[in-house]
């Protein structure tokens, strides 16, 4: 097993950056170390950076939680502790919004890694046209959300659209279906485009981890006589266990957080069916115009991405990984 | 390993069908902009007109700012590249030539940032900005958009610069070089690569980015394209090959950059393991 770890951490660069930091800096230390005129001057090119930083984003942080603490209408803004946490906490509208955001992760990250997997399983034995394909099949994660979603509204649109066509012209529905407007079918549809979106990602990361796998261990499990699921089950998925688990978690925060295709295709609607936390906020905020409350499904919903990024630097710390 | 020509042929069939699937939508949107008007709404849809034109483009131009969009685009992510970019350098720089004592605690930010949600941000953002009266401004959006993307091209950056050795640096600098203009003539030249993956990538981020502006700008004159074209779609009668056409403005020029330079992007992306 241990040996398993060492090669999938050593894969080209699909490690997060700090991983093979610390290895680097132990096994040769900076020579320049002991220059005392140079000591700071690491810190003076990374000033622009933090200071833009330090306004613009921790900044809005702070404002965001102070304003959570307030109940704003309009140009009032009144202190109110922690009233807007009590009343979410309270009230169906967040929990109902957290149970479609969790189904829609799930659903989303799901088919992202398994379509994903399959899809770079069969991408990396192709010779012939493989760039042509990845080129091809990377390109809708190219398209902006916003407008892929347009894309589909037009697509689903429920009576020219040529998705109700092709169905119906198949035989798969019995008559036109307004897609975006019964609540089952929008969640499903805005679920099918986030997936359409997703997938070519979590391809390409799992492509690069199975072009580090080195080929002689499937060479020598040939010459052992193992079939090709054999080889799938004790070769490639330990190799990419790492990375499986790496993609994954990301995924999940980065499908958790998304806004966009949501956002165009159903603003959150109908009754709510696809209103997943981050249109909640948008909604809450931009629409009722309540800041307050909007701020505090912010916090809320940063507190349970942070969950997810926990266990995402407990994967990727190497010695952790190494452990088990 | 061998394999019979059966698997092989079935594993063609299941990628094209795949790849047919995934461009399925772009061509429809391409198909739907070259349709004169009367054909949008035929039913059963023509899958391959005959009667293709650029009707609907020159309607759209008519009727809307779509240069506008487009220009407003054009100034907010070009901005946004070149300011994360030169920054995102330096940063990378002092972090992989320096003993930074802070870097894990710098690398856990970027980490944060990373997965900071963006509808979280937007409010204070849209409050901040209101109230120094920037709202509508290339100015703000070029600093909301950077203060999201330099994280990401930092992170991006320190795995291509750490690959350039530092015996290099060092030789510059006993060659008489200052720290800048090893910087400037040794480190950058090399990590050209990396730097055009970076670019690559701020640049699409930011082309494609929907929520900040939506928020940030209520001038439509001020508008990006996605938001532009987003409140098209929102009018009591959507003329769809219109409407395909602004998207196909939108959408060609960066699938068309991509295409040529995918090498460079994907490299840029395997390395940091980012996604936007």
């Amino acid at each position: 097993m241990t040996s398993d770890q060492d090669t999938t951490s050593d894969q080209a660069g699909t490690v997060p950056a700090w991983t093979s930091r610390g290895a680097s800096r132990s096994s040769r230390p900076w020579r320049g170390a002991g220059l005392k005129r140079e000591r700071w001057l690491g810190y003076y090119f990374l000033l622009p950076a933090i200071l833009l930083t330090t306004a613009l984003i921790a900044t809005p942080l702070a404002r965001a939680f102070w304003t959570s603490l307030h109940r704003t209408r309009g140009l009032r803004s009144d202190f109110v502790g922690l009233d807007n946490y009590v009343y979410l906490l309270t009230t169906a509208e967040f929990w109902e919004s957290l149970r479609v955001s969790a189904v829609f992760t799930t659903v989303c990250v799901f088919f992202h890694m398994l379509l994903g997997l399959g899809l770079a399983l069969m991408l990396n034995k192709v010779v012939f046209a493989r760039t042509l394909l990845r080129v091809g099949l990377l390109a809708p994660w190219i398209v902006a959300p916003s407008l892929g979603a347009i894309i589909w509204v037009w697509l689903l649109e429920p009576q020219f659209g040529v998705v109700n066509y092709m169905l119906s012209s198949i035989g798969l529905i019995e008559r036109y279906q307004t897609w975006l407007g019964t609540p089952e079918l929008a969640l499903a549809s805005v679920m099918i485009v986030d997936i359409w979106r997703g997938t070519p990602f979590v391809m390409l990361l799992l492509l690069a981890g199975l072009q580090g796998i080195p080929r002689d261990q499937y060479e020598a499990a040939t010459i052992d006589g193992a079939s090709a699921w054999q080889q799938f089950r004790f070769i490639t998925l330990p190799n990419l266990r790492y990375l499986l688990v790496v993609a994954s978690t990301l995924d999940v925060i980065y499908t958790m957080r998304h806004f966009d295709v949501i956002a165009v295709m159903t603003a959150g609607g109908p009754i709510g069916a696809t209103e997943v936390l981050p249109v909640l906020i948008y909604n809450t905020a931009f629409t009722q115009n309540n800041f307050g409350r909007a701020s505090a499904i912010g916090i809320l919903l940063l507190g349970v991405i942070l969950i997810f990024a926990i266990f995402y630097l407990r994967a990727t710390q190497p010695g952790k990984a190494r452990e088990d | 390993m061998q394999e019979s020509p059966g698997i092989r042929l079935l594993r063609w069939i299941v990628l094209f069908a795949a790849l047919i699937i995934m461009l399925f939508p772009i061509y429809w949107m391409v198909n739907t902009a070259l349709k004169p008007s009367t054909q949008v709404f035929e039913s059963p849809p023509t899958f391959f007109s005959t009667a293709w034109s650029l009707d609907a483009f020159f309607a759209l131009f008519e009727s809307r700012p779509i240069g506008r969009y487009f220009l407003n685009s054009l100034v907010v992510a070009g901005g946004t590249t070149v300011l994360s970019v030169v920054l995102a350098s330096f940063a990378a720089y002092g972090l992989t030539r320096f003993p930074v004592r802070i870097e894990p605690l710098i690398i856990l930010a970027l980490l944060f940032i990373k997965m900071l949600p963006e509808a979280l941000l937007v409010v204070p953002f849209y409050q901040l900005i209101a109230d120094v009266r920037m709202l509508n401004s290339y100015l703000s959006l070029v600093l909301v958009y950077s203060s999201f993307a330099l994280p990401f091209a930092i992170w991006m950056l320190i795995g291509f610069f750490r690959v350039i050795p530092r015996d290099l640096d060092e030789a510059g600098i006993m060659d008489g070089a200052s720290r800048l203009q090893t910087f400037w003539l040794v480190v950058l030249p090399l990590a050209r690569p990396g730097l055009v993956a970076v670019a690559m990538f701020t640049f699409l981020t930011a082309w494609n980015a929907y929520l900040w502006s939506l928020v940030l700008t209520t001038d439509p004159s001020m508008y990006v394209l996605p938001v532009g074209i987003a409140t098209l779609k929102g009018e009591y009668q959507v003329h769809w090959n219109e409407l395909m056409a602004a998207a196909v403005i939108a959408i060609v020029p960066v699938l068309a950059i991509y295409t040529v330079l995918e090498r460079y992007l994907v490299a840029g992306i395997t390395a940091g393991a980012v996604k936007g």
